[in-house]
């Protein structure tokens, strides 16, 4: 066993790799090169199966890697799977993996340890995420190199997905109980050295690494040697730590971005093509935003426009759409002619018919999620809101907490306290977000009709790319038109970088996905 | 969170002070600083609060009420901060919440922590010896802790701060009352009530009451800037007031990001905090040195 | 002595025991379905939230309950956080260190800064020295913890950019540590002056002074050793306010311990999170007072608690 695993680890170090790699490295890596990324909070596991946000996503995407990867327009492509083939249904796909993947442990990666994560997603403990993968019935083991996949219905987001970090490959050597809090054994360009609750999570290189299909210049393992992953919350702590050089990567105060450039002491980076999209929506399961005029007065009364500029300049973008930019439907003109351009006399109007006025204000509570800046968006909001006659509260909460009360919200039909409202925020790589958030009963039990059931079941089973558009843009159409998803802005958290001189190649990947392949530290910088 | 220090020490220097003569009280109160200042300090408090439409020179959220984070000048005397709004009239309004803060978390520990060590100090024995047991159990879960707990309970928000600090004090008040109640069941006045056969209601309310309320208006006047400090350090930590709610914990929690930017954000409301609860440290303190002159020096 | 020392554990131990029964009764205290507000997130049917009900026997009556919870608890498992799903006690066991190593720092700030204060007060009374010491406290005691953390921080780690920042080592313990140690030393430096002030108005003091004994022994030997007593006396509870303090000061400098931990959890209502470290914190501040008591009561032999 221990001779296999030898050999099968010098597998992937062909020779034409291998010169790719230490021609790219230089001169440059006399010693040993570490580059640190300050982020504002710590992942929440290391398992791909038990987090959502963000934060833990952008770490498993240096521990794991996915059956395809997405180019950088976000059309998902061969990574370790080299190739697939659908029947005919559209029900069976049989993939075949790349020869020689290793797992961080020694041991290869083949079609078990595929079979062990979806298998897992499906388990007793379900992936949180586990619809997202579709309606799958069955994996089978064809060969170490082969395995099917069957669905008991067709999935036009099925590939996609397979390109997300939802769909991180772990290897089955991961049967410890430690696993996700302590342990990660994955096949990424990275490995586990160690997780510091709170403070750190370092990650040594891995050197049997090989890029089969991401899009960066390096095809093999890092050229840094150490990724240290550090918790700093305080954004004005992460600029003095960016300035003394503690730190090489991150995510700068808004309000001295300007500054920043000017002084020209740290590269800011716009990560392009996130998939994120901040949007209204509503507690219609009671009054007031059981009425659709209720929801068109907030659409009316706010100004994402002046909001967005004055928070945070020009680095984010209005959107009109429920899907964000960069992700399939997506198409501004189009979702314009359904949206509510900022008009506060329409959404006074609005609520004269619904009976309310400057003595009878309508009462709500806007929920938020901490960070990014949104608390202050909220603000402004509220005070868009305040003069039109909505007295709307903020209630600011993590991301975890707003969506169980969302869900409790929308749950509860008898309360006599007013419905809410919340700026939710939703990243995803296709518009099936949209069968997620909305098909009966929905991420949030929230609106829900036979009518948008039939027409979000139609984006799932159309896989050819023009009927899909149409049936994804009808879906949009209704959205807007019944007030249920309005768009705001694009994108709307963690998407700048401020990049210490010496550090060059750094890159993000669509929909978020920072990636430290190219990247090297300048010594000296 | 300064009750641990000196309970037992106020307790018993209050309990054997002599009951205040009411007109020398304001004289002595006035005489030494700290009354003085105290005062002063709490009369502009509570003149900002009630005149506050009046003397705010601008609407506290009214936005772009100036430039965004200007710096302080002869037209916004704070600066403004990141929604341009005038910094000194939400600081002015903010008053208003400081005060019934205080007010509401004082006023839910003082009742319950004196009916709690008035039963306990009453009574004896067995209750007592429960009652007491418990206050020190909770007591000894520190007040930030017990209010943790509460806002875990009721959900995050300023109202909820409030009684969060009023329930997490009660053991304090408790305990101070106990004490109190403990050495005025010794003296001779009380015991010759209990010997004319004086009823259970008439000995406490009639007889133990007033020798209490003494020590309890400086507990109290002390426990008010206690209560503004913790909901202030609730509100920095996003658990206590919401937005647009200018309170000064939640005005120091929205500065943070912008301190190397516009430290005036930052300067400012902890200033008034500060200010204000060194106004009723120090009121407190000359209440107690009028009441009891003997302690004046130390 | 020994008798003291139980009596002091058997103490600690009721102290224990309640915070046992209280972070039972707290989570049916939650308004709502608590296991829908904890898990209730993303994807989760009826079906799994029934499951997960009856996983953690919120299904059973309150008694039943409460005894599971002691026999989990006497194996030393707290539960899983909702957040991340790991066990309550590596979560809190790997945070409390640095919390401790806090304490420890700034208690030694608090007692060294606010004990010479105090001495220096007393022994200066009357004069613009002892004025000043006492005007610094007062106004030590009215500042918020937190502004005096930023106003550290502004001008030692931005302004000036003398301290490191981000890292881990003790260098960024030195803004904290010192933060929490002076509001505290404000606290102790009163409560020092009381004690001194009484102790020299003693007539041992008089008596050696009058003896004609060097001033410098008079002042260490008798009355500083006479005027710690009461000062240490209340060293338990300065520890356990300096913990309840660090809560805060951690969020202020996003130092890695329990306090941060515990503000995170209230935000997101991890309910077995929060349980956890109020029972956590109860033992810890519990121990460390019968600790704290029984070094007091061998530096004092006159003094026996009942």
């Amino acid at each position: 066993m221990d001779d296999t695993r030898r050999r099968l680890r010098g597998l992937p170090a062909l020779p034409g790799l291998a010169l790719t790699a230490s021609l790219t490295l230089g001169a440059t890596t006399a010693s040993a090169q570490e580059l640190v990324w300050a982020r504002y909070g710590d992942i929440d596991s290391l398992d791909p199966h038990r987090a959502t946000s963000t934060l833990s996503m952008q770490v498993w995407d240096q521990i794991y890697d996915t059956l395809l990867a997405f180019d950088m327009e976000g059309n998902p492509g061969p990574n370790m799977a080299a190739s697939w083939e659908a029947s005919e249904d559209g029900l069976e796909y049989t993939f075949t993996l790349n020869e020689g993947i290793m797992c961080h442990d020694g041991t290869p990666f083949d079609a078990n340890d595929v079979k062990f994560t979806i298998d897992r997603a499906f388990g007793d403990t379900p992936s949180l995420t586990k619809t997202s993968w579709g309606p799958i019935t069955d994996v089978t083991v064809v060969d170490p190199l082969t395995f099917k996949v069957t669905l008991a219905s067709k999935f036009g987001a099925f590939l996609p997905f397979l390109a997300d970090s939802f769909s991180s490959m772990i290897c089955d050597s991961n049967t410890a109980e430690t696993f996700g809090s302590t342990t990660a054994i994955g096949t990424g360009p990275f490995s586990l050295d160690e997780w510091v609750k709170g403070s750190e999570v370092a990650l040594s290189k891995n050197p049997d690494y090989v890029n089969y299909g991401e899009p960066y210049d390096n095809e093999g393992a890092p050229h840094i040697d150490r990724l240290l992953i550090r918790t700093v919350p305080e954004a004005q702590t992460r600029l003095a730590a960016l300035r003394t050089g503690e730190v090489h990567i991150a995510e700068p105060p808004f309000d001295d971005i300007e500054a920043i450039k000017e002084a020209g002491e740290l590269e800011i980076m716009v990560a392009e093509n996130t998939g994120q999209d901040v949007f209204w929506e509503f507690t219609t399961s009671r009054a007031p935003f059981d009425d659709i005029r209720a929801r068109q007065a907030v659409a009316y009364a706010t100004d994402p426009q002046m909001a967005i500029d004055i928070i945070y300049g020009g680095l984010t973008n209005r959107e009109w759409c429920p899907v964000a930019r960069g992700v399939f439907g997506n198409d501004q003109e189009f979702c314009k002619q359904y949206g509510y351009e900022y008009d506060p006399e329409k959404a006074k109007a609005l609520l004269a018919e619904m009976g309310y006025g400057p003595d009878n204000p309508l009462e709500t509570t806007m929920f938020v999620w901490t960070g990014g800046n949104r608390h202050k968006l909220a603000e402004i909001f509220q005070s868009q809101l305040a003069q039109v006659g909505i007295d709307a509260g903020v209630e600011i909460m993590d991301i975890g907490t707003m969506n169980a009360r969302v869900k409790a919200q929308n749950e509860d039909t008898t309360s006599d306290e007013p419905g809410t409202f919340d700026m939710m925020t939703w990243s995803w790589y296709d518009p099936d977000i949209l069968y997620q958030l909305w098909h009966s009963p929905g991420a949030y039990s929230g609106y829900q009709s036979p009518e948008l059931d039939a027409m979000l079941e139609e984006t799932r089973t159309t896989i050819d790319p023009d009927a899909r558009l149409e049936k994804v843009q009808a879906v949009i159409k209704y959205l807007m038109e019944n007030a249920v998803h309005i768009g705001l802005y694009s994108p709307g958290w963690e998407w700048v970088f401020a990049v210490r001189p010496e550090v060059e190649g750094f890159k993000v990947g669509p929909f978020l996905h920072p990636n430290f392949l190219d990247v090297t530290v300048v010594s000296g910088g | 969170m300064i009750h641990s220090s000196s309970t037992a020490e106020l307790a018993d220097d209050l309990a054997t002070a002599s009951a205040p003569r009411k007109r020398s009280f304001w004289r002595a109160l006035l005489a030494g600083p700290s009354g003085l200042i105290g005062l002063v300090i709490v009369a502009v408090l509570i003149f900002a609060a009630l005149t506050a439409p009046v003397i705010a020179p601008y609407d506290p959220l009214r936005m772009a009420a100036g430039p965004r984070l200007d710096a302080p000048s002869t037209n916004y005397l704070m600066g403004t901060d990141d929604f341009g709004r005038d910094v000194l009239s939400r600081i002015i309004y903010g008053a208003r919440l400081t005060l019934q803060i205080g007010v509401i978390a004082v006023g839910i520990s003082l009742s319950c922590g004196l009916l709690l060590g008035l039963v306990a100090g009453y009574s004896s024995g067995w209750t007592e010896r429960v009652l007491m047991r418990l206050v020190d159990v909770l007591f000894s879960f520190t007040e930030i802790v017990i209010a943790l707990a509460c806002l875990a309970i009721f959900g995050v928000g300023l109202t909820n701060a409030m009684i969060a600090i009023g329930i997490a004090s009660i053991p304090f008040y408790a305990r101070v009352t106990h004490s109190v109640v403990l050495v005025e069941k010794g003296k001779p006045y009380f015991e010759a009530a209990v010997a004319a056969g004086a009823g259970h209601l008439r000995l406490i309310f009639l007889h133990l009451l007033p020798n209490v309320v003494p020590t309890l208006i400086v507990i109290g006047t002390l426990g008010v800037s206690t209560a503004i400090l913790a909901a202030a350090g609730l509100s920095f930590l996003g658990l206590g007031a919401q937005p647009p709610q200018p309170e000064w914990g939640f005005m120091l929690s929205s500065s943070r990001d912008l301190i190397s930017r516009a430290p005036w954000m930052m300067i400012f409301p902890g200033l008034a905090i500060a200010t204000t609860v060194l106004g009723f440290n120090l009121l407190g303190d000359g209440i107690r040195e009028a009441l009891d002159p003997r302690q004046t020096d130390r | 002595m020994g008798k003291f020392i139980l009596q002091r554990l058997f103490a600690a131990l009721v102290t224990i025991w309640i915070a046992t029964i209280a972070v039972t009764i707290l989570i049916h205290l939650v308004p709502g379905d608590p296991v829908r507000i904890m898990y209730g997130s993303f994807q989760t049917t009826p079906e799994e939230l029934e499951a997960i009900r009856v996983r953690l026997g919120l299904d059973q009556p309150i008694w039943t309950q409460y005894l599971m919870y002691l026999e989990r608890l006497v194996q030393g498992d707290l539960g899983r956080s909702i957040v991340g799903d790991q066990p309550v006690l590596d979560v809190l066991l790997t945070r409390f260190p640095a919390t401790l190593a806090l304490t420890v720092s700034s208690l030694a700030i608090a007692i060294v800064v606010g004990m010479s204060l105090g001495f220096l007060a007393a022994y200066k009374r009357g004069t613009w020295v002892d004025v000043g010491a006492m005007v610094l406290a007062i106004v030590g005691v009215s500042m918020p913890h937190f502004w005096l953390g930023l106003l550290l921080l502004f001008l030692f780690a931005l302004q000036l950019q003398w301290l490191p920042v981000a890292g881990g080592d003790w260098r960024s313990l030195l803004l904290p540590a010192l933060t929490l140690g002076l509001a505290n030393a404000a606290v102790l430096a009163r409560l020092t002056r009381s004690a001194m002030i009484d102790i020299f108005d003693q007539d041992f003091i008089r008596t050696a002074r009058a003896k004609g004994l060097p001033r410098s022994i008079v002042l260490y030997r008798h009355a500083l050793r006479s005027g710690l007593v009461p000062v240490v006396s209340m060293l338990g509870l300065q520890f356990a306010y300096l913990m309840g303090g660090a809560i805060v000061i951690e969020n202020v400098f996003a130092w890695n311990g329990v306090g941060r931990l515990a503000i995170e959890a209230v935000l997101s209502r991890d309910y077995p999170l929060i349980q956890g470290f109020i029972l956590f914190f109860a033992t810890v501040v519990a121990l460390a007072s019968v600790v704290i008591d029984i070094a007091y009561a061998f530096l004092d032999p006159r003094i026996r608690y009942s």
